[in-house]
């Protein structure tokens, strides 16, 4: 066979998959979007209703309100992640046994269920007999009695903590990749030159970082947005509705309220906000690289 | 004397880290262990038991079935998407084709939407075909979000491959599929045992689809553990007991992999 | 073994013209290298000619048939990588029979034909090692190995030595021409080395910008160059090139003025090897100037000269010594060949 159609027929198996699994229910979805369809009313989608499910959103205390969750959470949890792991690959950077020893432990929060981490974690915040909860309050006794969970900051603060716990360790890794990837001389030159580590760090290190930096944002952004399991297992979206992501609100109207014309077009507007972020992150991206090669 | 300080620090952020890692994942495997009076008193002296785990396994838990479907589940969608998606990748990353870029960047843009949209109407659609709780619904909606993710993945990895050895296999003799079965495949079998793991671990520990999909006969392991919320409340020890079951497979295949796992997370990303 | 011949062959990438329309023919048992500066188009020829590039427009033939649509394995060729391109999950052994079991030679014979192939560049002892185990010369061996197990139509080489020391590649590049001497295939040999060019060739295709500028023996690229571009290639140290003009028989620059059989004119060249310059005290010596540095080669000593933006190079006797900016005069050896070219155009100018 010729490589001209070669090159397709290797491509064919896996967009099968991709427009069967992907495509297909996204076009689904976003016709349904426009329609009334409670599935308690009716097995069958009734009939079109143009922009109502979004108009509909966007005058909803609900809506909004997980709209709002949704931003505190993405901006800590994002720029917590990053933070930490890039504290972390410095920390991480230099050879030794504790370092490699380290390094193996971090391969392990990527690898458990964040639903699981989510149980744990209320497990631990236990007021009764959370080993968090008591130990907390033994070292910093005004915490005594603390109702962790139960508290709308403090269950949020808990929800990000579980998520950086999940995540921090991964972007690790990347930024690992990052430092590896930068020249040794540029920092050994700057150091003969004799700029401080803390110069090193913002005049030479950071700057040489922005691009995977920018990767590592973008892709927990994302991660940030889709982000679901620790939800259900750990606050519920409680106390009240204070943890209610936009996922988390979607799933309830479609599956506890059944409204499925409202949570595609819901489904579509989380999209909507994920390409726009997206968009704008590899915009930067672009920007930067050219500058880098310019 | 700084110098010195300076070492012990180090030394002792390096050790905070693990334990805050570690200590979680510690305490539900103690927990485990634990006898439901032990579970709730927060003491280290306790007497391990497998209560538990034979707990869990029988009636009415039946933590046995949900292995089976995470197994069954896990194992098939990496078994359709890694070879597909090698395929994919080879052809991305060796050939000029006619709007690749554009045909990658539908890849990519799969990423980038949330699941919940995808199994709305795969719910619908499913409960239709009265595919509701079967491991081939499971199977189908996480080929969805699996298969883009391998493809980029495999494509980093072939990228990293030089071309040379495949040119010379050509000129030797022999053809493109030739080339991929006796040279590209072989060389990139690490890279590609890698995506599969991270494929089967993404599959594994998958909630949402499972949570929504299943009701009875094909729930997976992760949404198992709601199950252990009770009128009587949350059965703490039982639940470590099953994350145990979750987190142990997992554990070995990353640790397994362990090298060729922190540079997966590097390779792809970078670029 | 087999002639090769390019007619007409263009190669476009999209709207980029990377090679103009040119024709090339390769004879049969020749030993051709295509010599340039890295991007002159070189390996794209020799890969087009393997099959690894299509071609744009024009035919490609081995032993006169048409193979444009043949893919690589189909044309019966055997190619050296510059990065050997070996194969490594295979043992040197495997890497060398790949092309035998391809063919589908059985298991026996391809054996003894291994062995002896590997006899024959010394590999003998090394044949269930991996490349990663080997050496760069060594890897180097198995690439050419692989390439001369069976008999080919044409060997193409692609700088197979430009990886190795500078030892290794002058020892290597005499067993290539034994090589080549003994099996007779016609060979391809890209390199941007002019001196590897120079002994290996029976003749120098030498490419700028795509475009082949000369194509003959070695012995008249080096003596008789085409042009500027090619004049400045071919040689080290290379060929002093002066600018200036001709008036009354001779040519004058700042510092120099050499009687030369050309008609009177503006904006010429003048070319002159080192090794066709002398020292000299005469009263009047062609060309003077202060002496800008001294470089002993071991055998000879390079003086370089300057005067106002005029830099001349020649190749002195071991033992001349002088004080950095002294007076110095030099003047062509007997017999010297004196170059001359347009300025403009850079085409040499027939005496």
């Amino acid at each position: 066979m010729r490589d001209r159609s070669l090159q397709y027929v290797l491509l064919v198996p896996a967009f099968v998959i991709v427009l069967a699994t992907t495509f297909y229910p996204l076009a689904y979805s976003l016709t349904t979007a426009f329609r009334d369809w409670d599935l308690t009313r009716s097995r069958r989608p009734e009939g079109w209703v143009g922009f109502d499910n979004f108009a509909h959103a966007f005058t909803e205390s609900h809506f909004l309100n997980s709209l709002w969750v949704t931003t505190i959470f993405v901006v800590t949890s994002v720029a917590l992640t990053l933070v930490i792991a890039m504290s972390l690959a410095l920390l991480l950077r230099r050879k030794g046994r504790m370092h490699t020893f380290t390094r193996v432990v971090l391969i392990l929060p990527f690898a458990m269920s964040p639903a699981l981490i989510g149980v744990s974690y209320r497990f631990m915040f236990n007021p009764e007999f959370g080993v968090l909860s008591n130990g907390l309050a033994a070292i910093f006794p005004w915490l005594e009695g603390t109702a962790w969970l139960a508290d709308p900051e403090l269950a949020m603060a808990i929800l990000v903590l579980t998520d950086v716990w999940h995540w921090a360790p991964y972007m690790t890794f990347m930024c690992l990749g990052g430092l590896a990837s930068i020249p040794r001389e540029t920092e050994e030159a700057a150091r003969i030159d004799g700029a401080s580590n803390i110069r090193i760090f913002f005049g030479i290190i950071l700057p040489q970082m922005k691009g995977v930096l920018l990767v590592t944002a973008i892709l927990k952004t994302i991660f940030a947005l889709k982000m679901f399991d620790q939800v259900v297992t750990l606050t519920g979206g409680g106390p009240g509705t204070s943890t209610e992501t936009l996922a988390y609100f979607i799933f309830n109207v479609g599956f506890e309220w059944y409204d499925m014309g409202y949570a595609s077009a819901l489904a579509w507007i989380l999209t909507a906000i994920m390409m726009t972020i997206s968009i704008w992150y590899v915009r930067m991206l672009l920007s930067e690289r050219k500058m880098a090669t310019a | 004397m700084k110098r010195i300080l300076l070492w012990w620090a180090e030394r002792a952020l390096l050790v905070l880290v693990s334990v805050i890692v570690l200590f979680p994942i510690a305490w539900m495997f103690l927990t485990a262990f634990k006898s439901p009076r032990d579970a709730y008193s927060l003491s280290l002296n306790f007497t391990p038991t497998f209560n538990n785990f034979v707990t869990v396994f029988s009636h009415p838990w039946n933590l046995g079935d949900m292995v089976l479907n995470s197994v069954v589940v896990a194992s098939v969608t990496v078994l359709i998407a890694v070879p597909c998606a090698s395929l994919a990748a080879y052809s991305f990353s060796r050939f000029r084709v006619r709007g690749r870029k554009f045909l990658f960047f539908l890849v990519l843009s799969t990423q980038f939407i949330p699941a919940v949209v995808i199994v709305l109407p795969f719910f619908l659609m499913f409960r239709q075909l009265g595919l509701l709780d079967t491991r081939i619904a499971l199977i189908i909606v996480n080929l969805a979000i699996v298969t883009p993710f391998v493809i980029w993945m495999i494509k980093g990895y072939i990228d990293a491959i030089p071309t040379d050895s495949e040119e010379a296999a050509m000129i030797d003799g022999a053809s493109r599929l030739r080339v991929i079965w006796d040279i590209v495949l072989p060389v990139a079998a690490p890279g590609i045992l890698t995506s599969a793991i991270f494929c089967f671990i993404l599959t594994w520990n998958e909630f949402l689809f499972s949570l929504i999909l299943t009701r009875r006969d094909a729930v997976t392991l992760p949404v198992g553990l709601v199950n252990f919320r009770t009128e009587r409340g949350d059965l703490w020890e039982l639940m470590s007991a099953a994350g145990v079951m979750i987190t142990v497979p997992i554990f070995i295949m990353a640790l397994l992999i362990q090298k060729h796992f922190t540079r997966g997370m590097t390779a792809g990303a970078v670029k | 073994m087999a002639e090769v011949r390019l007619v007409d062959v263009e190669k476009r990438y999209g709207g980029f013209l990377a090679l103009p329309k040119q024709s090339l023919t390769i004879e049969e048992g020749e030993f051709l290298v295509l010599l340039g500066p890295s991007g002159c188009g070189k390996t794209t020829t020799m890969r087009m000619i393997a099959g690894l590039e299509e071609i744009t427009s024009g035919d490609i033939l081995i032993g006169g048939e048409r193979v444009n649509d043949k893919p690589p394995k189909d044309r019966d060729i055997a190619m050296v990588f510059q990065n050997y391109g070996l194969y490594p999950h295979m043992t040197v052994q495997q890497n060398i029979a790949y092309p035998l079991k391809l063919r589908g030679v059985d298991r026996k014979a391809r054996e003894a034909r291994v062995r002896e192939t590997a006899e024959k560049v010394e590999l003998g002892a090394l044949l269930h090692r991996r490349p990663s185990e080997l050496s760069g010369g060594q890897r180097q061996r198995v690439a050419l190995a692989r390439a001369i197990v069976r008999t080919p139509k044409i060997f193409l080489m692609d700088e197979p030595l430009s990886n190795l020391d500078a030892k290794l590649r002058v020892s290597m590049r005499a067993e290539l021409k034994h090589l080549h001497h003994e099996l007779g295939v016609t060979t391809v040999y890209v390199t941007h080395d002019q001196m590897e060019a120079m002994t290996l060739a029976s003749r120098v295709a030498v490419m700028r910008e795509g475009r082949i500028v000369q194509l003959d023996t070695p012995k008249k690229i080096y003596s008789e160059p085409a042009d500027l571009f090619v004049a400045g290639f071919i040689g080290s140290p290379s060929m002093n090139l002066v600018e200036g003009h001709i008036t009354g028989g001779r040519f004058e620059a700042p510092g120099v003025s050499i009687p030369v059989a050309a008609a009177e004119r503006g904006d010429v060249v003048l070319g002159i090897r080192p090794e066709d310059l002398e020292l000299t005290t005469a009263e009047a010596p062609p060309i003077r100037g202060k002496l800008y540095a001294l470089e002993l080669t071991g055998e000879a000593t390079l003086v370089t000269l300057r005067e106002g933006a005029t830099s001349i190079c020649a190749r002195g006797p071991a033992e001349f010594e002088a004080e950095i900016d002294a007076a110095c005069a030099l003047a062509p050896r007997p017999g010297a060949r004196i170059h001359l070219f347009d300025k403009t155009t850079g085409q040499r100018i027939a005496a």
